[in-house]
């Protein structure tokens, strides 16, 4: 809301400079976003009245013109101006004037006359580009004062961020009243007093009836019949204002109404009365019908709840929200019908919300405007519109209320306050911030006060209203700082936090850094990377930024890839990166959030000294960085992997890639990228991935063991073994089939080689491994050792098929 | 006899002297200790010396043994010193070349940030608890004091998605989906994703990070007072000031609602272009719970009531790390990660 000051001293007188405004209304909740302090373009123009217009003696088009500018005295001005005419006060440029960017104004003899002066359009104001004839000034323009002035061209305009709750400071009157407050300032509200019936409107009469069928939605509703309507531009003062709070001025008419709004608050609409039938207004729903066509020619599609302003043929203007073309005021207009009514907040935020049509009056209506504001309103823009457009009224104010406004007491508890606020604020303080929000304050009980909120103030409903109230008056500098007495007992450990934190503190170690992409992507990425679930059914975003936003992730990998290839682009020689965050997915209608951690792993990763070898990122690197954490965790013994086939997962190398089970359950997926997909990313080393569903993993936790053992006392004894297997037979089975023949003394088995060539038949593979054998109480000897793996090999080698490689 | 051992010890011991080379030790070794050496002569002609005088003859052939044996010891000792450290010398890494490494990862900002502030608010006693970003109207609007179609919901432009639901636009559900399991004390920060309808740009972000603090107990145990010293307590220990001031605001879900402001840490309050010359910076907004809220989880808002705050933590993060482009947060470019601590909070 833009607040002109000098509109705003209009009801309340401030000493104080406009930084001190500015910083206790933005302490206050209305925070001064911006202060503009407007210049004019102008120096040295008084108005003037024009006396007397001669014709100029050598020149048809000239004029000789004399003028009064009061105390600055008389004077003889020649003007070409079509519209100078006697009467008429007009801004005049003495000699000496500085006129925009212009030397200062001289006295010139123009045709042979001698003018001493020169009467001024808006164009030689800077005012606009006008300059079909001499500004007419109101009449009521001082005689000899400066014209800057008069028009406010010196003024101050705070733009004011009003919050959804204020809708009351939505005009100049709530603002001044709310420096008032803040200032000890008296408020004068401006007296609103209806003409004396049967004197202003003629005999004739306009006969204004009004109907409410929908009183839920519209409990109020006046309106007042003026005739003698001249349409024309408004007088340059009040267009100065309408523009200096940002409208557009548009006729005498329109302008008065949007005057009014921006001083009380109460937006008004004028219809031509003559296209209203029977002069009656119907205010209701929508119901059958099912279209209009609103002021700027658009037909509306309605809604049966929607209400409407109508007569009982037609529908004349959404209520509220925009007005019709069907009885829009236009120059033929006579007689006008101007409505003030209360609309409730919730049926126009919705109307004007579906339609798109945000107005400032549907602004005002949705944020609540005074319940009681309607006939002052009238009045105010009848005397208006009596000034600058010639009107009368026609009828008396029409003043339907079908429901009624209950006036609300609220009780104000200052012991429950002192306790919300923790700060003492005295009763005299508390009442009178109360008061000068226009609030009627009594004494209810001890330390109890009744409050009566003002009219326009729907925000305050309870107690905890009327606190804020009384604190936000006082800037918040009653409330001291404390820290609380004393605190809950110690918080209870958060699992799932400390598996994250441990989590991230292990991927940091393995040489990961943490990334964070953002949840919305394409389809086309969703489709291309179905993470680990491939038949996870992606979450559309109903209202989505654009299409390639349109879509939840389902994967933390597209926007990891994305990154990779980032950095790739700005030098990177390597990229390891991993990301914990949510990924979604519908489960059945239901959308689903999960848990994932997901890594990206390009380029050399364990970076050698000069003159060795480099290893870069690949299937083992990244597994090895799974099994560090998994070790971490401690769940490594429930972790087994499993190469993909194919179609698990189509963005992975199908070779090099595994997917990987919590106890026989898939949790996740780890692998090189298909080189097909490499290529699409333009890559040119192999990028090893993984992508893991935490869910299932919180529960293990890095929780600490419960029991320890000491380190053994007696030695290992180690043998080896060599089988030869199949080439695809995984190693891990060899491993766990070992175990299974069940040796006693066997503490561990560990491939230590992997031997394919020409010493083994083709398709096959020699696997070595080391076999430990420890006994608890004693150390064991060779003889005793031999004899339990002789056993074991020929176990082995029978359960596997598997020959001895000698 | 004993003037000619004499001779034979000052000239062996002179000629063993410090910087004698192998060869001169090997000379000595053989000249006086070897078979045919001086020593062993004299030793072959003790028979002529008087019986008397063998015994100390005798001894003081043993003594010159061992004295020159014992520097030629040390004197080899030291050539095979010399010689190691020469050869060592000659093998000298270059030690300024970089070394084999798994280079530790990066903490992302992000998260840097906001595991700093769960800390102070930690060790104040709250504790943690993540809640949900897929969230419904109830609890991410409703049970918030958001009434159906009203303007406050406006602040905030909310993504809709399949199914019904939202993702949540402030972290502020939190709230409700720990009051409505819980009772009071409570004590408690929800941090986490949340998300609204904005381009990412250089001010904003459809997915940004919030945190959500709120504190309740029995009327009057925590009161406004004991907000302000809460927050004022954690921008010290977080931002290092104690510069701050509390602004009345609006907030739908507290009352009195307030937003706090700290001294711009650009210029510390004289005002700049950054701080639009005010001097101030707005760090969160909070307030008292309202008590339509405590309503929608059941709490009597005459027997309970509390404060409750939340911030943004990307927006808090560009004030304290003094960059000012929200993209960087969600690009993941490596010479922007690669400054942040590769050790957690805590150490540093």
């Amino acid at each position: 809301m833009k607040l002109p000051l000098s509109w705003m001293r209009d009801f309340v007188s401030v000493d104080a400079p406009v930084e001190e405004i500015s910083r206790r209304l933005s302490f206050a909740g209305l925070v001064v976003e911006h202060v503009e302090k407007l210049t004019p373009g102008f120096a040295g123009v008084f108005a003037a009245r024009v006396l007397n217009v001669e014709k100029h003696p050598n020149a048809d088009r000239l004029n000789l013109v004399e003028v009064d500018a009061g105390e600055k005295g008389k004077f003889k001005v020649v003007c070409g101006a079509p519209n100078v005419k006697a009467g008429m006060t007009a801004p005049l440029a003495l000699v000496g004037a500085q006129l925009g960017k212009e030397p200062p104004l001289q006295a010139a003899v123009i045709r042979g006359v001698q003018s001493e002066g020169m009467l001024c359009s808006e164009r030689e104001l800077g005012l606009s580009q006008d300059h079909a004839g001499i500004l007419a000034l109101g009449a009521d323009a001082p005689l000899g004062g400066a014209v800057a002035a008069y028009l406010h061209l010196d003024d101050v305009v705070l733009d004011v961020e009003i919050t959804p709750n204020r809708g009351d400071c939505l005009s100049i009157l709530g603002l001044a009243r709310e420096v008032a407050a803040l200032f000890g300032g008296r408020l004068r509200a401006p007296r609103l007093r209806a003409a004396p019936s049967g004197d202003a409107h003629d005999g004739a009469g306009f006969a204004v009836a009004v109907s409410i069928d929908a009183p839920d939605l519209c409990p109020r509703y006046a309106a007042l019949a003026m005739t003698g309507i001249k349409l024309g531009p408004s007088p340059a003062w009040l267009k100065r204002r309408l523009e200096l709070c940002g409208m557009r001025a548009l006729n005498n008419v329109v302008d008065a109404t949007n005057y009014v709004m921006l001083e009380l608050g109460q937006p008004l609409h004028a219809f031509d009365y003559a296209k209203i039938a029977g002069g009656k207004i119907v205010v209701r729903r929508a119901g059958e019908t099912r279209e209009f066509v609103t002021l700027d020619n658009l037909t509306r599609t309605l809604d049966p709840n929607d209400l409407l302003i109508a007569d009982p043929d037609k529908p004349l203007a959404i209520a509220g929200v925009m007005g019709g073309l069907n009885s829009e005021v236009s120059d033929a207009t006579t007689t006008i019908l101007l409505e003030s009514a209360y609309f409730e907040p919730m049926t126009v935020a919705r109307t004007s919300r579906r339609l798109g049509l945000r107005s400032e009056a549907s602004y005002r209506f949705e944020r609540g405007i005074d319940r009681a504001g309607q006939v002052g309103a009238l009045i105010r823009a009848a005397e208006l519109i009596r000034k600058i457009a010639r009107g009368r009224e026609a009828s008396p104010i029409a003043d339907f209320e079908p429901r009624k406004a209950e006036p609300r007491e609220i009780a104000l508890d200052l012991g429950a306050m002192e306790s919300l606020l923790g700060a003492s604020i005295p009763p005299t303080v508390a009442r009178s911030r109360l008061k000068s929000l226009g609030a009627q304050v009594s004494t209810r009980g001890k330390g109890i006060l009744a409050v009566v909120p003002p009219s326009f103030r729907s925000d305050l409903v309870e107690q905890a209203d009327l606190i804020e109230e009384v604190a936000r008056l006082g800037g918040l500098e009653d409330i001291p700082a404390r820290l609380p007495e004393r605190l809950s007992a110690l918080a209870p450990v958060n699992r799932e936090r400390e598996f994250i934190t441990g989590t991230r503190e292990v991927m940091l170690g393995c040489g990961l850094t943490e990334a964070a992409t953002i949840a919305f992507i394409a389809p086309a990425d969703n489709a291309r990377f179905s993470g680990i679930q491939i038949a996870a059914r992606p979450v559309k975003v109903t209202n989505p930024l654009s299409a390639e936003l349109s879509e939840l992730r389902v994967s933390l990998m597209p926007g990891l890839v994305t990154s990779l290839r980032f950095n790739l682009n700005r030098e990177a020689r390597s990229f390891h990166a991993f990301e914990m965050g949510k990924v979604f997915r519908m489960d059945g209608d239901i959308a689903t959030e999960h848990n994932h951690l997901a890594s990206v792993s390009y380029g050399p990763y364990a970076i050698s000294a000069i003159g060795d070898q480099s290893i870069a990122a690949g299937f083992f690197t990244m597994k090895g960085i799974l099994e560090t954490w998994f070790d971490a965790i401690g769940i490594s013994s429930h972790i087994s992997f499993k190469a993909i086939e194919p179609a698990d997962a189509p963005f992975l190398h199908p070779g090099r890639s595994a997917i990987v089970s919590l106890d026989d359950t898939q949790v996740g997926l780890i692998g090189e990228l298909h080189p097909a997909e490499a290529m699409r990313l333009d890559l040119n080393e192999p990028c090893a991935v993984f992508e893991l569903d935490l869910s299932s993993l919180i529960s293990y936790g890095f929780s600490p063991r419960k029991t320890f053992e000491p380190p053994p006392k007696f030695p290992t004894i180690r043998r080896d073994l060599a089988l030869v297997l199949d080439r695809n037979f995984p190693a891990d089975m060899v491993v766990k089939t070992i175990r299974d023949c069940g040796a006693s003394l066997l503490e561990s088995v560990e491939v230590f080689d992997v031997y394919e060539g020409t010493a083994v038949a083709a398709g096959k593979k020699s696997v070595a491994l080391a076999c430990r054998y420890r006994a608890k109480d004693r150390t064991l000897t060779d003889e005793e050792v031999n004899r339990i793996h002789a056993v074991l090999i020929e176990q082995a080698r029978m359960r596997l098929g598997a020959e001895l490689r000698q | 006899m004993k003037e000619q051992l004499e001779e034979i010890r000052r000239r062996a011991m002179a000629e063993l002297s410090d910087d004698a080379s192998e060869a001169q030790i090997d000379a000595v070794r053989v000249r006086v200790l070897g078979r045919s050496g001086e020593l062993t002569e004299i030793m072959r002609g003790m028979r002529e010396v008087p019986n008397a005088e063998r015994p100390a003859i005798g001894q003081l052939i043993n003594q010159i043994k061992r004295e020159v044996e014992a520097r030629i010891e040390a004197l080899t000792e030291k050539l095979k010193a010399a010689s190691l450290t020469k050869s060592l010398n000659e093998k000298r890494l270059d030690v300024t070349l970089p070394g084999m490494r798994i280079a530790r990862g990066h903490i992302h900002p992000i998260t840097d940030i906001l595991e700093q502030m769960l800390a102070i608010f930690e060790s104040m006693g709250f504790e943690v608890a993540m809640t949900q970003d897929i969230e419904d109207d109830f609890h991410n609007f409703a049970a918030l004091n958001f009434q159906p179609h009203h303007p406050a919901r406006d602040m905030q432009d909310t993504f809709y998605v399949d199914g019904g639901m939202l993702l949540r636009t402030h972290t502020s559900n939190g709230q409700i989906r720990v009051m409505e399991k819980r009772r009071p004390p409570l004590a408690v920060v929800c941090p986490g994703r949340c998300y609204r309808r904005d381009d990412l740009s250089v001010r904003a972000s459809p997915m940004f990070t919030q945190i959500e603090g709120f504190m309740v107990d029995k009327r009057g145990r925590i009161t406004m007072a004991h907000l302000k010293g809460v927050l004022t307590e954690f921008v010290r220990a977080f931002f290092g000031t104690t510069a701050v001031r509390f602004r009345s605001s609006y907030f739908p879900f507290t009352e009195p609602s307030a937003e706090l402001d700290m001294h711009c840490l650009l210029c510390d309050g004289a005002g700049c272009p950054v701080c639009k010359h005010s001097g101030w910076t707005e760090v969160l907004g909070c307030g008292m719970i309202h008590p339509n809220v405590m309503r929608a989880v059941e709490y009597n808002p005459d027997e309970f009531q509390g404060f409750a705050f939340g911030m943004g933590v990307e927006r808090t993060g560009l004030l304290k790390l003094r960059v000012d482009d929200m993209r960087l947060f969600f690009e993941n470019d490596l010479r922007f990660l690669n400054q942040f601590p590769a050790l957690s909070g805590g150490v540093r």
